[in-house]
């Protein structure tokens, strides 16, 4: 059963269209992940699932827990927007206490209790929300979203901005709230997360779905055309100059190689090894973060992106 | 409703709960008190010393009744109470008499006025040669002028007045061969009295009229009124600005994920209600406990208390909606106070008007003024408490008009709120904000 059906939705501000022709099917129970660049039109896409933006009239249809129409307020939802605020002057536990009498707990006193206690704010609890710093305010905010154990759970970059630790207990509780059978959806810019967390990626791209489905399919569809090596001794040596080699990611002490289709991997490691030391090779699929730049930048990745990318449009949104 | 009561607590509270609540609600009064108290402790704190001013009396039978008069006030006048060791309250006041020569009036006005440059004298009074002739043409020979440099200072030329008519009419009738004294008994005035009417007690005795103060009749309304246009605007504008506030710290977008638009509106619009009450408690209790210890119990307008809370309410709710709406349409608190403006006027409109009001409360120009929406809580409430009131007719039809206009003010309001607290970047228009109204 799916959550949340989106069918052939557009939304534009004056000229500007942010979603154009979108359609999207979360099931129930999953974590849905939203990448794509800045602007693209995750959080208008969101906003649109939270009915605080409406789709342009008689443009599609967005069906949210079986329903076509309700207001923004569900009591069924809980929402972390991109941007965050809270009343600065009010104590922490009220705050917490404040959205969950919003959202119609009547056990509020234990759900704000556990939820201080589980994130590590419980000696904050009677401190202004002003004397917070920035990875504390976000738990506050993320306890405000989840505190009535919606069935649906839209947090729109939960984790930036987030240190190691308080990201883990964030991912923890997300994992938690999927475990207890709430369908959780988040927007994020970390593609490590992404990859690891969601049983579901969409990607938009200037206002279109560019990618939807499991990590997988996704990825299968690149098929094995990267090459994972380290190159120890000539230090000026550039692999993109190889024949076959599309293009090549630099991250210092690793390279990754995209070779064009029919060449043959032996024939790369036989010229890395004539300039200089192999101490890695690994042929591997590309990673998300990897399709992510090469849809997201092909003016810089050259005309080969173009036909990859308009190959994926044409897929269907997910068998 | 269960949620509109929620954002109605926390609205509340966040309003209450301040120590810039607490001390705005303990200092009004006392600012207000202290200019009160100033004032009267620097009534009686005038300036002392000797007050010189001379006479140029053509006449030869004003300047000596004048110097007379000074003196009898510099000895008893110009103290407070018999006591010896008594305070000095007023200055005292010399008298120089000149004596006329020959020169022309010009020429000696002119050496008058630059002995006061040089402080010989603080002013002159030059009384002219004619002044007995009640028919005489108004000419210099005719008239009593007072120069001084000091134009503000107007004590002295007040006070001259009666030495110099009182001599100037006993020489008239003297002239006409009439006794001064039996003169002043006949022409003896009168005052009149201002009471209220004559009422029968329970055991059916008609009882005295009482004598009325017409003090207590200006300032009780007054006050009623004042504390009507501070409970408004005090309570107005934190609603406003947490509106802002959660319009520029996208508070409103979570809000709006737990409560629909209209019953958070609904929700700050009842918080505010609930401060605005809490303020008109804590005076209206604190005025009835200052009068009841005063002995004044009499002045308290309790008959009206009813109608001013249920005035108030309303108010609030119908000024309230229009805050809300320059909250949700504007991006900063300068843009706010452009907007804020106008409103403020209107609240403040009745304070233009409502000393004629309180005059003639049954006037139809009162009575249409109250009957005018916005000015209603304010100028109704006024013509309730002052004597001898109005038919209940009055105040129902104009709480009748005001809950009209509250409606179509909450309306309006909930459209824009609805638009305007999710936009971002910039305020909209005045323009704007009637299309979101009228297009829903």
């Amino acid at each position: 059963m799916n959550v949340i059906e989106i069918e052939n939705v557009t939304k534009t501000f004056g000229e500007f269209v942010a979603v154009n022709d979108l359609s999207l099917a979360v099931p129930q129970g999953s974590i849905y992940g939203f990448i794509g660049p800045n602007g693209s039109g995750k959080t208008t896409t969101l906003r649109m699932i939270m009915r605080i933006y409406h789709p342009d009239r008689g443009q599609g249809v967005i069906r949210v827990l079986g329903e076509t129409a309700h207001g923004a307020a569900n009591e069924r939802i809980g929402y972390l927007p991109e941007e965050r605020g809270l009343y600065k002057k009010m104590k922490v536990r009220d705050i917490v206490r404040f959205y969950a009498e919003l959202k119609g707990c009547r056990d509020f006193k234990e759900r704000v209790a556990k939820w201080l206690d589980r994130m590590d704010l419980a000696s904050w609890a009677d401190k202004k929300v002003e004397t917070l710093s920035k990875g504390m305010s976000q738990k506050v905010q993320f306890i405000s979203a989840v505190i009535s154990d919606p069935e649906l759970v839209i947090l729109d970059e939960p984790f930036s901005g987030l240190d190691p630790v308080n990201a883990d207990v964030l991912r923890e509780s997300v994992l938690e709230l999927r475990r207890n059978g709430s369908t959780v959806i988040f927007s994020t810019h970390d593609m490590a997360v992404a990859e690891k967390m969601c049983d579901f990626i969409f990607m938009i791209y200037k206002g279109n779905k560019v990618l939807d489905g499991t990590l997988d399919a996704i990825q299968s569809r690149y098929g094995q055309d990267t090459i994972r090596v380290r190159v120890e001794g000539n230090g000026s040596f550039d692999p993109g100059r190889l024949d076959g080699i599309e293009h090549v990611t630099d991250f210092g002490r690793l390279q990754e190689l995209r070779v064009s289709p029919g060449t043959d991997t032996q024939d790369v490691l036989g010229a890395l090894m004539r300039h200089g030391r192999v101490t890695h090779f690994e042929m591997t699929r590309p990673s998300l973060h990897d399709i992510f730049v090469r849809i997201a930048r092909p003016e810089v990745e050259g005309a080969s992106k173009s036909a990859a990318q308009s190959s994926v449009r044409k897929e269907p949104a997910r068998a | 409703m269960r949620k509109v009561i929620v954002v109605a607590v926390r609205e509340y509270q966040a309003a209450v709960k301040t120590k810039a609540f607490i001390i705005s609600l303990v200092a009004l009064p006392l600012l207000w008190g202290g200019l009160f108290a100033v004032q009267m402790l620097l009534k009686d704190k005038v300036d002392t010393k000797d007050k010189r001013f001379a006479v140029l009396d053509y006449t030869g039978q004003i300047a000596g009744p004048i110097v007379e008069s000074a003196q009898k006030r510099n000895a008893k006048n110009i103290y407070e109470g018999e006591d010896p060791a008594r305070a000095q309250v007023a200055p005292r006041y010399l008298v120089t008499v000149i004596e006329p020569t020959n020169s022309d009036l010009s020429t000696t006005t002119f050496e008058l006025s630059e002995r006061v440059r040089k402080n010989d004298f603080m002013a002159f009074v030059v009384i002219g040669p004619d002044v007995f002739q009640p028919d005489a043409p108004e000419s210099a020979r005719a008239a009593i002028t007072y120069h001084s440099n000091m134009p503000t200072y107007d004590d002295i030329q007040k006070w001259l007045r009666e030495p110099i008519n009182d001599r100037i009419r006993d020489l008239r009738l003297k002239a006409a061969n009439l006794d001064p004294a039996i003169v002043a008994e006949v022409t003896k005035r009168v005052a009149v009295q201002n009471l209220g009417l004559v009422e029968k007690d329970a055991q059916g005795n008609i009882t005295k009229a009482e004598k009325t103060n017409e003090l207590a009749n200006i300032f009780v309304p007054m006050g009623l009124m004042m504390l009507m246009v501070m409970v408004i605007t005090v309570g107005a504008t934190p609603l406003m600005q947490s509106v802002l506030e959660e319009k520029t710290l996208r508070i409103a977008e979570v809000l709006l994920g737990s409560v629909p638009p209209f019953q958070l509106m609904m929700g700050k619009l009842i918080g505010m209600v609930g401060v605005s009450l809490t303020i008109a408690t804590v005076y209206l209790s604190a005025s009835f406990v200052a009068v009841h210890q005063a002995g004044l119990d009499h002045l308290f307008p309790r008959h009206v208390i009813w109608w001013f809370v249920v005035f108030q309410a309303f108010a609030v709710l119908m000024f309230g909606a229009l805050f809300i709406s320059v909250g949700a349409a504007v991006t900063d608190i300068k843009e706010a106070q452009s907007l804020m403006m106008p409103l403020m006027l209107m609240i403040m409109s009745p304070l233009f008007i409502w000393l004629n009001v309180v005059k003639e409360p049954t006037s139809t120009m009162a009575l249409a003024a109250s009957l005018f929406p916005p000015a209603t809580p304010m100028l109704m409430t006024l013509r309730l408490v002052v004597p001898p009131g109005v038919p209940l007719w009055q105040p129902m039809l104009g709480l009748a008009l005001m809950v009209f206009t509250t409606i179509v003010f909450v309306f309006a309001a909930g459209r824009i709120f609805r638009v305007g607290i999710l936009m971002q970047g910039k305020g909209a228009k005045v323009s704007e904000m009637f299309r979101w109204v009228f297009r829903g």
